[in-house]
């Protein structure tokens, strides 16, 4: 793992955008194993299906 | 949906070398937003391709977003004549990369990768430096807000970075 070497410069624009991130979350997940955080993935995924899933039937209900 | 824990099984079990990089690898950092697929980075020795093949083809990868009927054969030889593939399978979207941009190739990313283990196997996870200069080197306008939030990431980590 050579990470360690790496330096990453600033980014004048990077560091504009960097202001609008919600650090309450990410401090959230950083307080989970990476196991747990991809495990979360998988749960917002299956929100999302279904959230996609009865908006469709909703949609197609008014047709 | 993706069943990232399945697909990774088979790569896995399949003995195929690889890294995960993108969406998934930015999560597994801490990032909270959300991805649609796994990319993975696989090294390219016929070896490994013959791996990757047998691993995957019971999945029926086929080409993400082409018409059906192509004539698509997910093979050694498809594999080795192309690179980089888009692939929807019965577990969902998998991008299969030969190379990355400001990445390079499995055996370049090899080193800065982790090895993490995750629902009980083991696999290499790129790690977070060298994520954030591939998605900057990619250079797509949508990867900004996501670099933002890896660097503070990596901030709250190293905060004298």
């Amino acid at each position: 793992m050579k990470d360690k070497t790496i330096k990453i410069e600033p980014d004048p624009v990077i560091e504009v955008y960097k202001k609008d991130v919600d650090m309450t979350l990410i401090d959230e997940n950083l307080k989970l194993s990476v196991e747990e955080r991809l495990r979360k993935l998988f749960r917002m995924q299956e929100l999302i299906e279904e959230l996609r899933r009865a908006t469709r039937e909703a949609t197609n209900d008014r047709l | 949906m993706t069943d990232y824990k399945n697909l990774l099984t088979l790569l896995v079990r399949g003995g195929v070398q690889f890294v995960v990089v993108g969406g998934v690898a930015a999560v597994a950092h801490g990032s909270a937003r959300t991805t649609e697929d796994l990319d993975v980075v696989y090294g390219r020795s016929s070896s490994n391709i013959k791996r990757l093949v047998e691993a995957l083809s019971p999945t029926n990868p086929y080409l993400r977003g082409a018409p059906p009927g192509l004539p698509f054969k997910f093979d050694e030889k498809t594999v080795t004549n192309g690179l980089n593939f888009t692939l929807i399978t019965n577990l969902g979207p998998l991008d299969l990369l030969g190379e990355i941009t400001g990445g390079g190739s499995y055996e370049q990313l090899l080193p800065y990768s982790l090895k993490v283990v995750i629902f009980g196997i083991e696999c290499h996870l790129l790690g977070l430096e060298r994520l954030i200069q591939v998605k900057r080197a990619a250079g797509r306008p949508k990867d900004l807000e996501s670099i933002a939030e890896l660097e503070k990431i990596m901030e709250r980590a190293n905060p004298t970075k």
